[in-house]
C-alpha cells in the first residue's frame, strides 16, 4: 500500500512548478526560488508511515463523498477540500487563475483530493491571488487532511502570498499539480 | 461630583440677588440649573484613561479583515477600549500590566512599499504608542496564541517568522531590541520555558525545546508522541508559565501533558471522550463521534486545572467545526465533569483566570452573521451577558 507522505507530495509540486517555468523567468525570480525551496523538501516533514485513505466511497471523508465536479463556484467542488479564503472563481478569476490584476503566489499549501468522475486523488496547490484587498465572496474552509501551523505545507491559514509584489490576500485557487 | 455641588450652592444664592444672576449670566460660566436654560457645554474633551488589565478583562482579535483588539470587561459586559493593531498581528499583554505588545507588520505605503515588522508598544493606561521596536520579519496568520509569546516575566519576546522557511525572533523588552534570529525548521507553536528558552511543537511529532542563551542555541527534541498528520495537536493548546505544563488536545481528542523543562516529559494521553464516558473518537472516515474543533477550541483554568474544550458531532477531518458543547475537563482527574451545551456554536473559548472564572465565547450565528460574544459563569454554565457584534477570532486574558 502507498503511504501518505507530504515530502512526495512537497517535491511532485516543486518539479511541477519548476517544469512549467522558463528558465528565463527562473532566473527573474531567482530570489523568489530560494526563498520558495527549503518549504518541501529540506523541512524534517514526519516520515512516520500513514495509511493512504483508500478510495472507495466508504473510506471517503464528508467532503469527499458529497463533492461535485460541475460548478467550481461552490465550496463542495472537489478541489475545495482544503481550500480556506475566498474562491477566485468568485472574484472574477477562475479555479486556476488569478482575477485581473491581482498576482499568483508562487509557492502554496497543498491537499489531496479525490475528484468523483474517476475516484483518483490528485494533489491540489491552494495558490492565493495576492496585492487586492480580500475578496469576501465565496468563503470556504474545506479542511480535509489540513493541519497545524507546525506543518505549514497542510495549514490553510497562513497567508501565501510570499514572493509576490504585495503580501494582501485577496483569494485562493486551486490548482490540479497531478495524481497523489 | 465637586463641581456639582459648588454649582447648586451657587444656584441657592443667586435665588437672593438679580444682580448675581446678572453677573453670572454675563460671565458665562454658571450654567444655573434651570428648566428653560439650555445645556451646559462639554468640559474640555480629554480621552478615558484604563487601569492595569485585570483578570476579569477579555481581549478580542476582531477578526480576519477588522483589526484590532477590542477589550471587554467580564464583569460588567462593557466594551472599555480598543488596543490598536494591523491586521494579522498578535497581541501579549505584559505580565506587569504597564504596557499591550503587538507584533504586527505594516507597510510604507499601506501594503505597498517597504515591508516593516516591529512590536509596538502601547501604554496600558492611555493605550498609545510608547514605541516600536523593529524585528526582521514574524508569520502573517493571526488567530494564534503562541505566535507572540513573552518569557523572564515580561523581559523578552519570542515572534514566530514564516518566509516561509521557519524561525524564531527573540526580542529584549527592557532594552527594546531584537536580539537574534533562530532558525526552527519543521517546529511552531511556541511555549516560554524557565531558564531555557522555549519549547514548540514539531511536524515529526516531537516537541523541540530551544536554549536561548548559548551562543549558538542548541535545539533538542522528544521522542515523536503524535502525528502531525494524521491526528495533530491543535496549536492554540494550554500553557501554564508558573507551573511550567502545557495541555495538549489532538484531532481525534487525545489530552497529553506536557512537564516543560531543559528535558520535557509528555504523559501517556487519555481520550476526553473517554473521560466523558462515551465512545473515544478514531480518524476513520463514516465514524460519527464528538470530536473537539474550533479555531480555539480550548481555554486552560490555571486555578483549577480544567480545560474547557468545545466539541461537536460529526465525522473526522471536522476540526474546524465550531462547538456545540463545552466540555468541562478536569485534567488530572481525567474526568469531564460537566457538559454545557450552546444555543449558537461558538469557534472561539477563553477563560478568566478569576477564582471564579468566566467562560467567553465567540459565537457564529449564521454563515455572514454577526457574531457575538458570550459571557458564562465557568462553574454553573449560566449566561451572564450577550454581546452583540462583539465576536471575532483569538481571545486572550490576563494571566498570573
Amino acid at each position: 500500500m502507498k503511504t501518505f507522505n507530504p515530502d512526495a507530495m512537497g517535491e511532485k509540486l516543486l518539479r511541477r512548478f519548476a517544469g512549467g517555468t522558463s528558465r528565463r523567468g527562473i532566473l527573474a525570480r531567482l530570489g523568489l526560488a530560494l526563498v520558495a525551496a527549503p518549504v518541501f523538501p529540506v523541512l524534517p516533514v514526519s516520515r512516520a508511515s500513514a495509511a493512504k485513505p483508500d478510495r472507495s466511497p466508504e473510506a471517503k471523508t464528508t467532503f469527499a463523498r458529497n463533492a461535485q465536479s460541475k460548478d467550481d463556484t461552490k465550496c463542495d467542488y472537489w478541489r475545495y477540500c482544503a481550500i480556506d479564503g475566498s474562491l477566485c472563481s468568485c472574484c472574477g478569476g477562475a479555479v486556476n487563475r488569478c482575477p485581473p490584476g491581482a498576482e499568483h503566489s508562487p509557492v502554496s499549501w497543498v491537499g489531496t483530493c479525490i475528484n468523483p468522475d474517476d475516484g483518483r486523488a490528485y494533489l491540489i496547490a491552494y495558490r492565493d491571488c495576492c496585492g487586492k484587498a480580500y475578496c469576501a465572496k465565496c468563503n470556504c474552509d474545506g479542511t480535509d487532511r489540513e493541519t497545524q501551523l507546525y506543518v505549514p505545507q497542510l495549514n490553510n491559514d497562513v497567508i501565501w502570498c510570499f514572493g509576490t509584489t504585495s503580501m494582501e490576500y485577496h483569494c485562493s485557487t486551486a490548482v490540479l499539480v497531478g495524481t497523489a | 461630583m465637586m463641581k456639582v455641588q459648588r454649582k447648586s450652592s451657587l444656584s441657592a444664592r443667586a435665588r437672593h440677588s438679580a444682580a448675581a444672576v446678572c453677573a453670572l449670566a454675563l460671565l458665562g460660566s454658571a450654567n444655573i440649573a434651570r428648566a428653560s436654560d439650555p445645556l451646559p457645554s462639554d468640559p474640555e474633551l480629554e480621552a478615558v484613561t484604563l487601569s492595569a488589565p485585570k483578570p476579569s478583562w477579555v481581549f478580542v482579535e476582531r477578526g480576519f479583515v477588522v483589526p484590532g483588539n477590542a477589550i471587554y470587561d467580564t464583569d460588567t459586559g462593557k466594551m472599555l477600549g480598543m488596543v490598536e493593531a494591523s491586521t494579522l498581528s498578535d497581541l501579549s499583554i505584559d505580565p506587569a500590566g504597564k504596557a499591550y505588545y503587538v507584533s504586527e507588520s505594516i507597510w510604507t505605503k499601506g501594503w505597498r512599499g517597504t515591508r516593516q515588522d516591529m512590536i509596538t508598544v502601547y501604554d496600558s493606561a492611555t493605550l498609545k504608542l510608547k514605541n516600536e521596536i523593529a524585528i526582521p520579519g514574524r508569520i502573517l496568520i493571526g488567530g494564534r496564541k503562541f505566535n507572540f509569546v513573552l518569557a523572564d516575566e515580561g523581559k523578552t519576546a519570542y515572534v514566530y517568522n514564516l518566509d516561509p522557511a521557519s524561525s524564531v525572533n527573540v526580542v529584549d523588552l527592557v532594552k527594546g531590541k531584537f536580539v537574534k534570529k533562530i532558525e526552527l525548521a519543521g517546529c511552531a507553536s511556541l511555549m516560554p520555558v524557565t531558564g531555557v528558552g522555549f519549547s514548540a511543537l514539531c511536524s515529526d511529532g516531537s516537541l523541540a525545546t530551544v536554549k536561548v542563551a548559548a551562543a549558538k542555541p542548541e535545539i533538542t527534541r522528544s521522542a515523536p508522541f503524535f502525528s502531525a498528520t494524521n491526528d495533530p495537536i491543535f496549536d492554540n493548546f494550554g500553557y501554564d508559565g508558573a507551573k511550567q505544563q502545557a495541555v495538549f488536545l489532538t484531532y481525534t481528542g487525545q489530552v497529553f501533558t506536557a512537564k516543560l523543562g531543559a528535558t520535557p516529559t509528555i504523559s501517556e494521553p487519555f481520550s476526553i471522550q473517554a473521560a466523558a464516558g462515551v465512545s473515544p473518537a478514531d480518524t476513520k472516515p463514516l465514524d460519527v463521534h464528538w470530536y473537539p474543533g474550533a479555531r480555539q477550541g480550548l481555554a486552560y483554568h490555571l486555578g483549577t486545572g480544567h480545560a474547557y474544550v468545545l466539541m461537536h458531532t460529526g465525522e473526522y477531518w471536522t476540526h474546524k467545526e465550531p462547538g456545540t458543547e463545552i466540555w468541562d475537563l478536569d485534567v488530572a482527574a481525567k474526568k469531564v465533569v460537566r457538559r454545557i451545551p450552546l444555543e449558537h456554536p461558538a469557534s472561539a473559548i477563553a477563560i478568566t483566570q478569576e477564582a471564579n472564572p468566566k467562560l467567553v465565547l465567540s459565537t457564529e450565528r449564521g454563515e455572514d452573521g454577526p457574531s457575538a460574544l458570550l459571557i458564562l459563569d465557568a462553574k454553573t454554565g449560566e449566561q451572564k451577558f450577550m454581546l452583540e457584534n462583539s465576536g471575532g477570532g483569538v481571545m486572550r486574558t490576563l494571566e498570573p
